[in-house]
């Protein structure tokens, strides 16, 4: 009897399981599919588009856009894992979503690939709306293909408590940082002013950028890649200088070996975008009130910002009703109301209204109450437009990865690693069957 | 009840003998098409591809993106390309350490667990196998919080003891990975070894005994020669998982970018197909490591079974 009971029950388990199985596969199925764009009146009037997404609060976005707009509707996904990397192959497959949340780096090789809608004609009267140099992330001639939602310019995150003990002024161009190094070390023999992470490609992009650098540009109808430009250069000889001195730790970013190294106040400053401190936050909850934010060293003093990460939201191939979906990423990313709820939600925005906002300069205690997005806010307004993603920006990446794996292990120096990186991305290039200007 | 129940499963066998037969191919069905469609039908679209590009020019920008073939270039184009090439080196170098160290380990323990010293059979031998239950995945991810200075009991312990390990530097991060292989794999391959060894027919060993072989020469002289199929087998099946290698090195390049994004012959193919938009080309280097490890196994299977049978022939004399 028991030993039945036993067997029904898991049966019934599994028979659960089962069906849960199912209706999972069928909610999926009709949530986030790309053809879920339904025309219910006869006039064809009202259209439901889907959209994939992952910034925080999108939920409530969507819900306030739904209510105010009933001909067009939205269906939101929430992006979770590896959903990022289901996108192209879903374009291809011609069952993506109508509006998708993506990262800029490879905005090139999708539209390389065909995979984005140009939307240009619909973004004129937004484009002022942005930083310079986030609309530069989209723009390729005189096409655009997307709008930015969030941004992540970067500042110095810096140990005030260390600072002020070693009576070390925080510094604003980077001689005065090997200086500031220096004394730290001098104080603090286990301290370092930063780290070096090979793992972190956009912990070096950032400061390419804020030095006016790029890893590509277009010239006529061909790319030119200047992974070891004079810009890319100048900052590798203040690392090589601090690698050289030992005034840097060399760990891997993110691992729990590089928390330990924060928390056991053996780096000084992280100079690195406006999403981070909410990392830092959660990963060294201790080091609350030690912490503080300024403007990041440059070479001449004057404020110049860096980028790493933002996103932005774009229009793949195949959907069917682009205007009436681009109403909807023109308001939510560049109206003062759209922006205000991604506000809500927490995002750091990319438009300029959002910059402004009191909902964003708000105190962070644990930078013992500094408005610390007021600099990141100053900052984004500093970054350079000379950055252009390129079509091979992931390979770069690795490519950066590899070859300053082996500067840390002093096998070659920062200068070798970026003309071998140069050599390889060059031939990245080539490969996808791109021409490059020599 | 059970008399009619019987009854009616005779009827019914009879009526498929008198048929067609068709319950063997009835029970085939599930197997042979995922099995076509898993592994049949990619292999021959891989194979496709990688004789086509696709066409573009310039930037690439509103280019038709039309595939184009391009016969062997993408071959060519794969055996031009040194980290490609150098991986294929990296794995072999890997498997020449990896397979002995685990082998001995999986042979060593298995006639152990056969002979009679050991106690507690049951719960060493679960011991043993168990790591290899852990998804190769979680097993990198366990191993790299061990070889992490900062977070490590093993290296703190070292520390104490005056030995300074660096288990992720340049040097050290293969055999690191080797340790995790040979700790996820061992357990399996002792299985196999040991219920080889099972079948072995007693009364060989009472025969021994009664020659005078004591526990040591038994097992150097009957039972390592009467399991040298197993042993072989889980050498094949070993260097051709050793070829294959990607989960191990791919999750501790997240912890260290010692390990090159092309580090074995299935990262590149990641690394071209994935990160670089370019399965064509990931089809060709695919199709080069699938035909590598299939001349690997043959010289090794081939070489093995020259042995076995100058082995008997010996034996027959």
């Amino acid at each position: 009897m028991r030993k039945t009971a036993r067997r029904m029950s898991g049966a019934v388990a599994a028979l659960a399981a089962g069906a849960l199985l199912l209706s999972a596969c069928s909610s999926s199925n009709d949530a986030p599919s790309g053809d879920s764009t339904t025309t219910t009146s006869a006039s064809g009037e009202k259209v439901t588009l889907s959209f994939w997404g992952w910034s925080l609060g999108l939920e409530d976005s969507v819900a306030k856009w739904n209510a105010e707009n009933p001909n067009i509707q939205i269906d939101f996904y929430r992006m979770t894992g590896d959903d990022g990397d289901k996108i192209p192959a879903a374009i291809d497959a011609g069952t993506a979503p109508d509006i998708v949340q993506m990262e800029g780096g490879n905005i090139p090789l999708h539209v390389i690939n065909n995979r984005l809608t140009d939307i240009s004609q619909y973004t004129k009267d937004i484009k002022d709306a942005f930083p310079a140099s986030a609309w530069n992330d989209v723009t390729f001639g005189d096409s655009v293909y997307g709008v930015p939602q969030d941004s992540g310019p970067t500042a110095l995150l810096y140990r005030s408590d260390l600072f002020k003990e070693a009576g070390v002024e925080v510094p604003t161009t980077w001689d005065e940082y090997l200086d500031a190094a220096r004394a730290l070390k001098k104080k603090f023999p286990d301290t370092y002013i930063a780290q070096v992470s090979p793992n972190e490609a956009g912990f070096w992009s950032q400061q390419v950028i804020a030095n006016g650098g790029s890893w590509f540009s277009i010239d006529g109808d061909s790319w030119k890649v200047s992974v070891n430009s004079e810009e890319s250069k100048q900052v590798a000889e203040v690392w090589q200088k601090l690698l050289d001195e030992k005034l840097v730790k060399v760990v891997e970013m993110w691992t729990p070996e590089y928390w330990a190294s924060v928390l056991d106040n053996e780096i000084a400053t992280i100079s690195y975008a406006a999403w981070f401190p909410a990392m830092l936050q959660e990963n060294a909850p201790d080091l609350a009130g030690k912490w503080a934010v300024a403007q990041s060293p440059s070479f001449d003093g004057k404020p110049s910002a860096g980028i790493a990460g933002g996103s932005f939201n774009l229009i793949p191939q195949g959907t069917e009703h682009v205007a009436e979906a681009m109403q909807f990423v023109n308001w939510l990313n560049a109206s003062e109301e759209g922006v205000d709820t991604l506000l809500d939600g927490g995002v750091f925005p990319a438009a300029t209204v959002g910059l402004e906002s009191p909902k964003l300069l708000t105190p962070n205690e644990y930078f013992g109450g500094q408005v610390i997005n007021k600099v990141f806010a100053e900052a984004a307004a500093s970054v350079p437009t000379g950055w252009t993603p390129g079509p091979t920006n992931d390979l770069t990446q690795d490519a950066i990865k590899d070859e300053f794996a082996k500067v840390v292990n002093g096998k070659q120096t920062f200068s070798q690693a970026l003309d071998n990186a140069q050599a390889k991305t060059i031939a990245d290039v080539k490969s996808l069957g791109l021409s490059v200007a020599e | 009840m059970t008399k009619t129940a019987d009854k009616s499963a005779r009827v019914a066998r009879r009526a498929v003998s008198g048929g067609l037969r068709l319950a063997p191919y009835m029970f085939l069905v599930p197997f042979v098409v995922l099995f076509v469609v898993f592994m049949v039908v990619p292999i021959f679209i891989a194979l496709y591809k990688s004789f086509f590009s696709i066409e573009r020019s310039g930037l690439g920008f509103g280019g038709s993106n039309n595939s184009i073939f391009v016969g062997f270039d993408n071959y060519i184009q794969a055996f031009q390309n040194h980290e490609f090439i150098k991986s294929f080196g990296r794995v072999l170098l890997f498997a020449v350490i990896q397979v002995p160290i685990m082998l001995a380990f999986a042979l060593l323990l298995a006639l152990l667990f056969d002979s009679a010293v050991v106690r507690f059979k049951r719960f060493f031998q679960l011991s043993v196998f168990l790591p290899y239950a852990v998804p190769s995945v979680v097993a990198a991810l366990l191993w790299g919080f061990l070889y992490q200075p900062k977070v490590s009991p093993i290296v703190s312990i070292l520390s104490h003891l005056g030995v300074n390990a660096q288990f992720l530097s340049p040097d050290m991060v293969m055999w690191s990975m080797i340790n995790i292989v040979i700790w996820s794999v061992t357990g399996v391959n002792m299985i196999i070894i040991f219920s080889s060894l099972q079948a072995v027919p007693r009364d060989i060993y009472e025969a021994a005994r009664i020659d005078g072989a004591g526990e040591i020469r038994t097992a150097l002289q009957i039972k390592i020669p009467m399991v040298s199929g197993a042993v072989m087998l889980t050498t094949l099946f070993s260097i051709i998982g050793t070829f294959q290698l990607f989960n191990e090195p791919q999750v501790l390049r997240s912890i260290t970018s010692n390990i090159s994004a092309s580090y074995s012959p299935n990262m590149g193919i990641y690394q071209a197909t994935t990160v670089g938009g370019d399965p064509n080309m990931g089809s060709a280097m695919a199709i080069i490591l699938g035909l590598a490890t299939f001349v690997l196994s043959l010289v090794v299977s081939v070489a093995t079974n020259g042995k076995k049978s100058t082995g008997k022939k010996k034996g027959g004399k």
